[in-house]
């Protein structure tokens, strides 16, 4: 049940809450979906979708793959989970479905 | 004739089996039912009943039932029969044990929509409260997780807009991805008696189901599109609509968020969207989409009505925004006739998704991360909560194979069989440490438990089910469980052994706890089922006596308006090549019901003893494969076998079975793909091949099948 090596997170990381490159699908799979609204509202719906519905040690992956070079994800699918770590996007406290 | 035998006693409960809820009279002499009548009363069936309720009530004494709890240290093991008590203090310990070595969040839970809305909102209370983590789930998950997401993103809530009985006012007909006829077929009955006074029956579905055609019931336009291409399809229509100037301005000014209608607009126009360009990669003509727009807009009333067919697809939750996004741009939402539907599939799946079995959300459907929803449910229940959603059923199981997730607690449900991509199903329940099954019989997932507890049936609790309506009814206790334990007082008992120390009275009790914590539930109670017999959320101070159509003036949304997402058409990346040239998709039929564990032990199956493999003549054929012989199925993910049959239901490039028997081992073929907002599992396209079985004379092919589920 390995993936590539070039798709495991940094050695530091804890044990894998699960394969890098399913994470890597559904991350990809929620960029696609926000792909067609204006960057800030894709950015701002992938990071709430991340913070509503994914597990925190699924979030932590993902921001782990990015420090180490985000490779494979869409722009927006960066931005969105950068904005996990901003305090000022956690103070809207949206949460939820996207909201248009 | 002799004359039937008179009952002794008679008591009206809720039908266990689909979304459709009808209200049963249960007839008992000699302490065992002898009858089942449906009920005149019942507002969801009017005194209809299909053979399922009616006849598939065997099951609750069928000789399989587990009726002693049963444990074992490993599942290489014999079972070893134990009393409740001992069971129950194993489980807390082997639970609490997986715990204390891999860390509040390696343990699990799993409701069931076979269980009543109080057991529900108790499984989730256990993870919360006495796990300490938000990993509950249900089995809502793997059917209409994408209804939730979908519709509550653009018209405020997760739930069917109308009443059945609002179909008779209807105009148009639109029904996509569903077979109400088979899957749900009280319901189907009065679409048809609808269809025959005269409504425009409209169908989007890759197969001509009974639905499409029948006696006395035939669609105006039926769109048998490429299986995966809903939202392409839908934003096809969504285009004829818009670029028509079919849809309804006044409304959308008025009860929309406008911008966000002309982002929509824009989108939906581009001319990948054109039924020239889009209806030939979907299979279709583009004149048909163009018809059924027009009839879809044009009304005056027009509902929407539909099933798995929408939602178990990568893009589930955006096939249901486009249904959500047609409705608001035609103006079809907020009075009679009018609507999006989801037909639910199990009796209880509107519940399970009500109240709270979910790693995100809390009963009504408020979010664990919200820190003032968070500490009125700590007040609640008296305990400091997770603040951090939980892993979703798929992710607890790829958080198996990873061995980050070690023990769970499934409630009625039996996840090696119904859910996808077996295989990895079955290495993720082997990895784990510790697994406590509740459930009527032996099953699949019990061959990886540690702790099998007896469920006990519809048949033998007290409580509520929430139908595909929102319609809140009494489930009745009919005969005394048969292990001697409800299931929710099972659930009270490892929560008191795992150090949770609770009692209720009755499950009436537990219904006024969750009303408490649930504002649509608010205003429910056992007296008030008992005077009006049952109820549409939301029941509350506003509408005390329940809702029949939401939506009347405002949206559930923070301004009260419905708004529009934008619903770009993603292809899923399960593709046919020259390896798996043929497209499968699933459904049900009549007589049996999902994976068939009750239905399967009771004569209906005499109607359905087998799965069998619809393909077209033209795809057979040029496999050489004759009527009626066993082929082999396989998928990128596994193979089966199973009977093929030539039907004309299926396109060629399309083949189709159902998923009622075990031996079928559908779900050995379906892909780990799934919904990008749900995990919902994209059942309904999987890439195969067929080819015949050279099967050596006198052996029958299943008993050459050697597959680590059957043995």
């Amino acid at each position: 049940m390995s993936s590539p090596a070039h798709l495991h997170a940094p050695p530091s990381a804890e044990p894998a809450v699960m394969e890098l490159e399913r994470l890597l699908t559904m991350a990809g799979q929620i960029g696609d979906f926000f792909a067609p609204y204006p960057p800030e509202r894709a950015a701002e719906g992938v990071r709430n979708h991340l913070r509503s519905y994914w597990e925190p040690r699924m979030r932590a992956a993902l921001l782990a793959h990015i420090e180490a070079g985000a490779h494979g994800l869409a722009p927006q699918v960066v931005a969105g989970a950068r904005l996990l770590q901003d305090e000022a996007a956690a103070q809207k406290s949206y949460y939820g479905p996207p909201r248009a | 004739m002799p004359l039937p035998l008179q009952p002794e006693r008679s008591v009206v409960t809720v039908c266990a089996y689909c979304g459709v809820g009808c209200a049963l009279e249960a007839q008992t002499r000699a302490g065992r039912i002898v009858r089942m009548l449906p009920w005149k009363e019942g507002k969801s069936n009017h005194g209809h009943s299909c053979v399922k309720g009616r006849f598939a009530y065997h099951y609750y004494n069928d000789p399989d039932r587990v009726r002693t709890p049963l444990i074992r240290d490993s599942i290489d093991e014999p079972w070893r029969e134990a009393s409740w008590d001992e069971a129950i203090a194993f489980a807390a310990a082997g639970l609490r044990g997986v715990q204390q070595r891999h860390g509040v969040r390696s343990i699990g839970a799993v409701s069931s929509s076979r269980c009543t809305n109080e057991e529900i909102y108790l499984t989730q209370k256990l993870a919360r409260a006495v796990f300490g983590n938000n990993n509950i789930d249900n089995c809502a998950r793997i059917c209409h997780s994408p209804t939730q997401f979908g519709l509550s993103a653009t018209i405020g809530a997760g739930a069917a807009s109308q009443h059945f009985d609002s179909i008779l006012q209807a105009d148009v007909i639109l029904v996509v991805g569903a077979n109400p006829t088979e899957g749900h077929p009280v319901f189907g009955s009065l679409l048809k008696r609808r269809v025959r006074q005269g409504a425009t029956l409209l169908v989007i579905d890759p197969r001509r189901t009974e639905t499409v055609s029948s006696p006395h019931c035939q669609a105006t336009v039926h769109l048998a599109l490429r299986p995966g291409t809903n939202v392409l399809v839908l934003n096809s229509v969504a285009h004829v609509i818009v670029t028509e100037g079919l849809y309804r301005e006044a409304f959308v000014r008025e009860r929309c968020e406008w911008p966000e209608f002309e982002r929509w607009q824009a989108l939906v126009s581009d001319p990948r969207y054109a039924p020239e360009v889009a209806g030939p990669e979907a299979g279709l003509d583009p004149e048909a989409i163009r018809t059924l727009a027009r009839r879809y807009a044009a009304g005056p009333n027009s509902a929407i009505y539909y099933g798995l067919g929408v939602t178990e697809h990568s893009q589930g939750s955006t096939g249901v925004m486009c249904l959500g996004n047609l409705a608001l741009a035609c103006g079809m939402l907020g009075r009679e006739g009018v609507g999006v539907n989801p037909l639910r599939g199990q009796g209880n799946v509107q519940g399970g998704s009500c109240l709270g079995s979910w790693p995100h959300v809390y009963s009504g459907y408020r979010f664990v991360s919200d820190p003032e929803v968070r500490a009125s449910f700590e007040a609640g229940w008296g305990v400091a909560l997770d603040p951090e959603p939980g892993l979703r059923l798929p992710n607890m199981f790829d958080a198996a194979v990873g061995g980050d997730f070690r023990g769970m607690f499934i409630m009625g449900e039996d996840p090696v069989q119904s859910d996808p991509n077996q295989n990895h199903v079955i290495a993720a329940m082997r990895n784990m440490e510790f697994v406590v099954l509740q459930d009527l019989y032996r099953n699949e997932t019990s061959k990886y438990a540690h702790v099998l507890l007896p469920g006990s049936s519809a048949l033998e609790k007290d409580g509520t089910f929430t139908n595909a309506e929102r319609r809140v009814s009494r489930v009745r206790q009919v005969v005394p469980p048969l292990a001697g334990l409800q299931d929710w007082e099972v659930v009270v008992r490892l929560m008191n052994a795992m150090g949770y120390a609770t009692q209720y009275r009755d499950a009436g009790e537990v219904l006024l706890e969750l009303a408490s914590l649930t504002p649509a539930y608010s205003g429910l109670s056992f007296e008030l089922l008992e005077r009006i017999g049952s109820a549409q959320w939301p029941v509350d101070a506003k509408a005390p006596e329940g809702t029949e159509v939401l939506h009347l003036e405002r949206f559930p949304r923070a301004n009260g308006l419905g708004t529009f997402m934008l619903t770009g058409y993603v292809p899923t990346t399960e593709r046919c090549s020259e390896r798996y040239p043929l497209l499968l998709t699933t459904g049900r039929i009549l007589t049996q019901y999902n994976a068939g564990t009750q239905t399967r032990r009771s004569a209906n199956s005499q109607w359905h003893p087998e799965d069998v493999l619809e393909i077209s003549a033209a795809d057979a054929i040029a496999r050489g494969i004759r009527d009626g012989e066993q082929v082999q199925v396989s998928s990128r993910f596994g193979s089966t076998q199973l009977k093929a049959v030539y039907s004309q239901r299926v396109n060629p490039g399309v083949v189709y079975t159902t998923f009622h028997h075990a031996e079928s081992r559908v779900n050995a073929l379906t892909s780990d793909r799934s919904d990008w907002a749900t995990n919902c599992p994209e059942y309904k396209v999987t890439a195969v091949e067929v080819l015949r079985v050279a099967a050596p004379a006198g052996v029958s092919a299943a008993s050459t099948q050697a597959s680590e589920v059957l043995a």
